[in-house]
């Protein structure tokens, strides 16, 4: 074999012209993604996040505030949120009681506990100044290891970093760019389980509604009766939250959430969410249970934020579970008319929630 | 730090350009400084461990050179020591907790993971370097060393250091005391040979990585015969491309600095016979064995026994390097397979070259050198089963592929049921993704076939190669948003 290319162009020349072409290529392509046309074509956008609901949640709500020229309240949690709130029915009930017409998110993104939801929070409340934030919280948010890995692979997106006002070039380059976004669903293309991932996608965007909740249509088997040690779902929970202890570094997350309300525009109202009373068997009680709610209001009470605990929205009909966790179609409109009764009867007057509408807007 | 890692290749950008500012005589202390910054990106105690490689084989050289009797001994001595390493570091997982003990109560802090780093770092490769060394200083073939840093750079140099090339002192040691002077070709050279290796790690090897699914070698009785065929084939042009892509990488990064790394791949699935095949395949490991384990062999049996076409001579040493190339792979009764399977293949050549006229493959009729060629790569991919899989999982890939019942009234792919679902196709599509990264990857070894030469893009127009370079760097952008990072697949061994 030749040892010696034939040609002997400088090599610079050619680095020159591919640079040339290559900038006349990101030009051209971001051009075209920014055309009607293909934004019709492409409906999915990304921003590289591993976890595809929360990129959902985040152009929806984008969405959701330009038809609506803002936000009043936010809710965040996990999954637990994602299918067990329905804001539509918080607007309901809170315009019956009240007759003001509140414009509520949905924000519940799988698996994310207490940790990045506190990330989350702050860069929430920098864009859309809501009036009120209502972080939606269970015992397991607080188990030191519950968690972990979707903690940082979420945290650490570039472009989630560059949100929250850590500069790097991917992630401005991908908040920037419409042709990344709306290629970015498809970045696993050469994945084997690539058609399996954009059919969930596809079906998550499709359940989802404008204002960010996804119906669960299971409804759970046995979610009354006591967990039994060998089922495996059951024997995996005890082994979870087995001598469970609230994790320091997990509270002081939730505080940096109750500290987005000190500058006086944001309230925040920390849910406890109706689980099933039969899960609070895997954490050793409901003894255990009790001790975590008062830790919880006591935090909650010195940072000047609102606790609504279990009990205030505890009835959940029987077939309203789709597990011992999670709220189904049939839960989620009882919790959420819970949830809106209680923005009355929490003081929330109409004029302390509305007084940020001003405010309230898409940056 | 990868060598695929933009950071790294940023890093080489400035340690090129000081390198060449430099007076010739420190840019072995460059180069080993760079070396050793690389490794430090690894850990701290893979650096003490390899400087301790480097200086014990350093003075084993010396005193093999100097001594007059017990020479052999020494050898031994030498030989031994480097095995035990191996063997140590190949089994480190079980006695690194107590070592991390033992230098914990020295009062140095260490973790076991970054002593098992020497094991991913290619401790395989550079005791190989070290054992050639000091039989290649024995046999007064190579003088030994003069300069420490000359010799701790050969056993350090960054660009070799994860997965060879196996280069031996006696070439690599006086490119570092002369590298060649980096011209305008030479450059341009190096930078195609970057550019075809990037191209065949990360848009061939680690694309065809991913497309294979999760569990196929782990639960072969879940996919059809169809499947574990067709993914047995695109695991061949995986690692192929893998390692190859990565050798051209290092190579055309070390000819930045004046010094050529060897070549490790030549088209080897083109091979014809399978003597070919092993010149063409990890040509730095095959020629090492060769040269270290065949011919001294071979050469001690026939002067036992003349007769070369003895059953001995005919079976023991194919029988025993390839044997031992399956050992320098791993522990393993799967990999010992895989070289007694390689070993029979040769022997089996052998025997049936007695036979007839002895002619080089390139005088065989085109007929009979395509069709030994699709014989030799079908029997090749055949062999990386158990190269890849535990003996009873590869029992079962194997039986999957020749049981008719497997074959029989199942969808091509699963792949391709889960897209007609999707997109509403005719069920049983295959995965088209998989067949279009295999067409590229047979295009550019047959491009490379046809210019027989490896940075045929640099002959391309101006325009060309730089419209191929700038659709190259979109691609790569988009690619790297891709949630797999697929490590080098030789980097384990």
């Amino acid at each position: 074999m030749s040892n010696r290319p034939a040609s002997g162009k400088p090599l610079l020349t050619v680095l020159g012209r591919a640079a040339a072409i290559f900038i006349v290529l990101v030009i051209g392509l971001e051009a075209i993604a920014r055309t009607p046309w293909v934004e019709k074509a492409l409906p999915l956008r990304s921003v590289g996040e591993y976890q595809y609901q929360f990129e959902m949640k985040w152009f929806r709500l984008q969405e959701y505030v330009k038809v609506h020229g803002g936000v009043d309240v936010i809710i965040l949690g996990s999954s637990l949120v994602n299918t067990g709130v329905d804001p539509e029915v918080i607007v309901q009930t809170y315009s019956n009681e009240t007759g003001v017409d509140l414009r509520v998110f949905n924000f519940g993104v799988e698996g994310l506990t207490v940790a990045p939801n506190s990330v989350l929070a702050r860069i929430l409340v920098a864009r859309y100044h809501p009036a009120l934030l209502i972080f939606v919280t269970e015992m397991r948010d607080y188990a030191a290891n519950n968690g972990l890995g979707t903690e940082t692979a979420f945290l650490g997106n570039p472009w989630l970093r560059y949100q929250g006002g850590g500069f790097n070039l991917t992630g401005w380059v991908v908040d920037h760019s419409a042709a990344l976004q709306e290629y970015l669903p498809y970045r696993n293309w050469v994945r084997s389980d690539f058609f399996t991932q954009l059919s969930t996608y596809q079906r998550q965007s499709s359940e989802t509604n404008a204002s960010g909740y996804e119906p669960d249509h299971r409804i759970g088997q046995g979610v009354d009766l006591p967990p039994d040690p060998d089922n495996p779902v059951d024997a995996f929970n005890f082994q979870a939250f087995r001598n469970y202890q609230i994790s320091l570094t997990r509270l002081l997350a939730l505080e940096n959430v109750l500290a987005l309300g000190k500058d006086g525009k944001t309230a925040v109202m920390v849910v406890e969410m109706p689980v099933s009373p039969t899960a609070f068997a895997f954490f050793g009680g409901e003894a255990v249970h009790a001790q975590f709610q008062q830790v919880i209001a006591s935090v909650v009470q010195t940072s000047g934020g609102l606790f609504v605990p279990w009990n205030a929205c505890s009835y959940i009909p029987l077939d309203g579970r789709s597990d011992r966790w999670h709220l189904n179609q049939k839960g989620a409109p009882v919790f959420s008319a819970c949830l809106g009764e209680q923005l009355v009867i929490q003081s929330l007057q109409p004029a302390s929630i509305i007084h940020g509408l001003g405010e309230a807007g898409a940056k | 730090m990868n060598v695929t890692s933009a950071i790294f290749f940023l890093g080489c950008i400035p340690a090129v350009l000081v390198y060449w500012r430099l007076p010739g005589r420190f840019r072995t202390l460059w180069l080993f400084v760079l070396s050793l910054g690389f490794l430090l990106t690894w850990s701290w105690e893979l650096a003490g461990i390899l400087l301790v490689v480097a200086t014990v084989n350093f003075f084993l050289g010396r005193w093999l050179e100097r001594a007059d009797v017990r020479r052999r001994v020494l050898l031994w001595i030498g030989i031994g020591f480097n095995l035990l390493v191996l063997v140590g570091l190949k089994y480190s997982s079980f006695f690194a907790p107590a070592l991390v003990s033992l230098l914990g109560r020295a009062g140095i802090a260490t973790r076991t993971g970054s002593l098992q780093f020497l094991v991913a770092v290619g401790a395989s490769f550079i005791v190989l370097q070290m054992i050639s060394y000091l039989v290649d200083v024995y046999h007064r073939i190579l003088a030994p060393a003069d300069r420490w840093l000359d010799f701790a750079l050969f056993v350090v140099y960054f660009p070799k250091l994860l997965s060879g090339p196996i280069e031996r002192a006696r070439r690599l040691l006086p490119e570092f005391k002369q590298p060649k002077p980096l011209d305008a070709l030479g450059a341009e050279r190096s930078f195609w040979l970057i550019v075809v290796g990037l191209v065949r790690k990360i848009f061939l090897a680690d694309t065809l990585t991913m497309l294979i699914p999760a569990d196929i070698f782990s639960h072969p009785q879940a996919h059809s015969g169809q499947e574990t065929l067709l993914y047995l084939v695109v695991y061949a042009f995986a690692i192929y491309n893998d390692f190859a892509g990565y050798t051209a990488i290092v190579r055309g990064v070390s000819g930045f600095f004046g010094i050529e790394l060897s070549s490790n791949f030549d088209l080897p699935y083109f091979a014809r016979n399978f003597s070919e095949f092993w010149t063409r395949w990890h040509i730095s490991l095959s020629s090492w064995l060769r040269d270290y384990i065949y011919y001294p062999l071979s050469r001690g049996l026939l002067r036992k026994i003349k007769d070369h076409e003895h059953g001995i001579n005919l079976v023991l040493p194919p029988l025993v390097t390839m044997l031992t190339s399956g050992l320098w792979h791993g522990i393993g009764w799967n990999f010992l397979v895989w070289g007694g399977l390689y070993g029979v293949y040769l022997i089996v050549e052998r025997v049936t070259l007695l036979r007839g006229p002895r002619r080089l493959p390139d005088e065989w009729p085109r007929w009979r050198q395509s069709l030994s060629t699709l014989g030799i790569f079908t029997l090749v991919t055949l062999a990386w089963i158990p190269f890849h899989m535990q003996l009873p999982v590869a029992w079962q890939y194997f039986l999957r592929i020749f049981s008719p019942s497997a074959w029989i009234g199942l969808p091509l792919t699963t792949r391709g049921a889960t897209l007609s679902a999707q997109v509403g196709v005719k069920s049983g599509l295959p995965d088209l993704r998989v067949f279009l990264v295999l067409l590229l990857a047979l295009g550019l070894d047959w491009a490379q076939l046809r210019h027989k030469d490896e940075t045929f893009l640099a002959r391309w127009p101006v325009w060309g190669r730089a419209s191929f370079l700038a659709t190259l760097a979109i691609l790569f952008v988009l690619l790297s948003f891709a949630e797999t990072g697929v490590p080098f697949v030789y980097q384990g061994f």
